[in-house]
């Protein structure tokens, strides 16, 4: 039996993920370019499809959640290492970034891995200890 | 997926691409080892234009083309570009390719079918191929290398089409040192070495470039292509203004008659051809809606003219402009920045730096001519500007590039000191100087740019701009009194500007580029490797070396100290 309200924080997390995603990719990046915004539709729908379900309390929420969750950890375990191998090549062709940039970097880093690295990898634990009560 | 597998598949992940990581950045980066070039490729150049070359094994090596060259033309240039580095370039995506050189530095060195042909910093500088590859509009950001620009310059060297070079070709980045036999070695202006000197030097060289873009009418040649010598088209009246001050201060400065002629000729263009009536009063522009921008830095200009007695009649111009100027400003101390003269009403709109301009000239005009109105409604708008109008959340986290509002708080400090103007003005700085570039945060020669980031060539003109009002700001703060940590943060912060402005002005800059090097000396340009000259960017850098030259006067004539406060 799923926490009620642990289902609360998670769908309310993944409702979050939802908007912060659409509106990052979809409202923040200057154009579109499909490799970005076909796996961010996608994992927009299924952060807001977990989120609808956790919050009503759906009997499919918990299905919903793992692939979410999976889909979002695969993206966000990607993203960060093509920030990370990015900012390799850039350190390489330009030397070191020097404070500035390295604030940058570690910003844009920072708000990519709560929700789409450490949120996935806690829910996925939250689900897997749900399903074994 | 048990947790063990979990943990186990992202400690997997983090090593993988902590290794990647690693690899990427040793393959990109350079060795750069400038006491063994792996070649030397040797350009004859004149007048701007490529006219032979020849790859050698060290500098100094003869060739025959390169003899060739040098014998039919006269004017004729040897330049060594030493191939001191080597690496990969990302060829796809294009933003990659664009990104993989370093502008101003590196070149492309292309073997295709046994042949090797360089494209060096030099051939890229002469068609102005740096920073024009990524542009992302909605930040301004423009960076990175043309990229179908050096194609199309690859393709026509070595007979192909740009296609096959991306899809056969062997391409490299080169990093390259650049020597130009029979050149003494340029002295290196820094904040430590500037001197008084150096920095009247660059005033007259930058009014003097301006002077010599000024026609018989008045008009400047308002953006000039450095590398070509063709004036490009655009024109802006405010900047005519403030190039217009500009000169005229430099005049007074230098006593130069080309200098003073040129500042005569252009504030006669603006008075002849730009004066309105808007309303009861005078105003500056063409068509039936002025901007408040025109009106005052023409005011500041014209102020100018007459206090370097240059010619005083431009005194009597002042007035009817001020009063225009008294009249666009609302009870609360702001102005409204447009009028429209078929409704004889202003038009109640905030653009960019317009309310700053206006404060300045309003306090000018008081200062040559006393009418009381203009200091009260200097002040007001200072006490606006500083205050209400810089007032919201995060306010003391973030500033914009308005520099005039610090010089009027300094121009009225004698008259109407605003404590709260000063120290909007001292926490703005603070802010420039946590952006300013030290010696090292990039691969440029930026130590005393700001930017955020190391990956863009840095502006000049914003340079410039802060340093007109951090120059100002460090008057009024060494009058106030202010702590002298403070005063001694803001000092190094300007030489590092004004020694950044220096070392990157045309005096004369690598001549070999330029198809008419006479008629660029003395230009400031848009960035270390953008060369399109418009007369701002030569006005700002200009006006804060004036500024910095007063202020050291007046510290002598005092006897005080450059830091020291007065009593």
């Amino acid at each position: 039996m799923r926490s009620r309200r642990a289902s609360l924080v998670f769908g309310s997390a993944n409702l979050l993920t939802a908007v912060l995603v659409g509106l990052g990719v979809f409202g923040g990046l200057p154009a579109r370019w499909a490799p970005v915004d076909v796996p961010a539709a996608a994992l927009t729908a299924l952060e807001l499809a977990a989120a609808a379900g956790l919050l009503s309390g759906a009997a499919w929420a918990a299905r919903v959640s793992r692939v979410a969750c999976a889909l979002a950890l695969a993206l966000g375990l990607l993203v960060v290492s093509v920030l990370a191998v990015t900012v390799s090549w850039l350190g390489g062709v330009y030397g070191p970034v020097g404070r500035g940039g390295a604030i940058i970097l570690a910003l844009v880093a920072a708000l990519a891995l709560p929700y789409l690295v450490a949120l996935p990898v806690v829910q996925l634990l939250w689900l897997r200890s749900d399903r074994g009560t | 997926m048990s947790p063990r597998v979990l943990f186990r598949v992202l400690a997997a992940w983090a090593t993988a691409t902590i290794v990647t990581c690693v690899i990427v950045r040793r393959v990109f980066a350079l060795e750069v080892d400038e006491a063994h070039p792996r070649a030397v490729v040797a350009s004859v150049w004149s007048g701007g234009s490529l006219v032979g070359r020849a790859v050698l094994a060290r500098a100094g090596d003869r060739d025959a083309v390169l003899d060739r060259a040098l014998a039919g033309h006269a004017d004729a240039t040897l330049v060594y570009e030493s191939v001191v580095g080597e690496g990969p370039v990302l060829l796809r995506p294009e933003v990659a390719f664009a990104a993989s050189v370093v502008a101003g530095h590196d070149g492309l060195a292309v073997t295709l079918g046994g042949r090797t042909e360089y494209l060096t910093p030099d051939d890229l500088l002469a068609r102005q191929a740096y920073d024009d590859g990524i542009r992302v509009p909605s930040i301004g950001l423009v960076t990175g290398l043309d990229v179908p620009l050096a194609l199309a310059m690859l393709a026509e060297r070595l007979g192909t089409t740009a296609p096959d070079i991306v899809d056969h070709a062997r391409v490299r980045r080169v990093r390259v040192v650049r020597t130009v036999p029979g050149d003494p070695p340029s002295r290196v202006v820094t904040a430590e070495s500037m001197t008084d000197g150096d920095v009247s030097g660059g005033v007259v060289a930058a009014a003097r470039f301006l002077a010599r873009g000024v026609d018989a009418q008045g008009r400047f040649r308002y953006l000039v292509d450095a590398p070509t010598n063709r004036t490009l088209p655009g024109y802006d009246w405010p900047r005519h203004a403030g190039a217009t001050y500009f000169l005229a201060q430099a005049a007074g400065l230098s006593r130069d008659p080309e200098i003073a002629w040129a500042a005569l000729r252009a504030a006669s263009w603006l008075r002849d051809t730009g004066s309105l009536a808007c309303g009861a009063t005078r105003c500056m522009g063409t068509g039936s809606r002025v901007d408040l921008g025109s009106s005052a830095l023409a005011v500041i200009a014209y102020v100018e003219i007459a206090r370097t007695e240059l010619d005083p009649s431009y005194a009597l111009l002042v007035p009817a402009l001020t009063a225009f100027l008294r009249a666009q400003q609302r009870p609360d101390g702001e102005f409204m920045h447009e009028y429209d003269r078929g409704k004889s009403a202003p038009v109640d709109v905030q653009l960019l730096y317009y309310s700053g301009e206006a404060t300045l000239a309003l306090s000018r005009a008081h200062a040559l001519l006393g009418d009381p109105r203009d200091l009260d409604a200097a002040s007001r708008g200072l006490a606006h500007l500083a205050g209400p109008a810089w007032s919201f959340f995060g306010s003391r986290y973030y500033f914009g590039e308005e520099h005039w509002t610090c010089q009027a708080m300094d121009d009225l400090w004698g008259r109407a000191p605003d404590v709260r103007a000063l120290d909007f003005c001292l926490r703005w700085q603070a802010y420039g100087r946590a952006l300013q570039y030290g010696a090292g945060d990039t691969p440029f020669d930026a130590e005393g740019a700001y930017g955020l980031g190391p990956f863009v060539t840095p502006r000049l003109t914003p340079a410039g701009s802060r340093c007109e009002a951090g120059v100002a700001t460090l008057d009024a703060a060494l009058t106030a009194g202010a702590d002298p940590r403070e005063l001694a943060r803001l000092d190094r912060q300007m030489r590092r500007s004004l020694a950044l402005l220096l070392r990157q002005q045309f005096r004369p800059g690598p001549r070999h580029l330029f198809a008419d090097p006479a008629a660029v000396e003395g230009a400031i340009p848009g960035s270390e490797v953008d060369w399109q000259l418009r007369i701002d960017f030569a006005q700002h850098a200009g006006s804060a070396m004036v500024r910095w030259l007063v202020l050291r006067e007046e510290r002598k004539k005092i006897g005080a100290s450059a830091l020291q406060a007065v009593p």
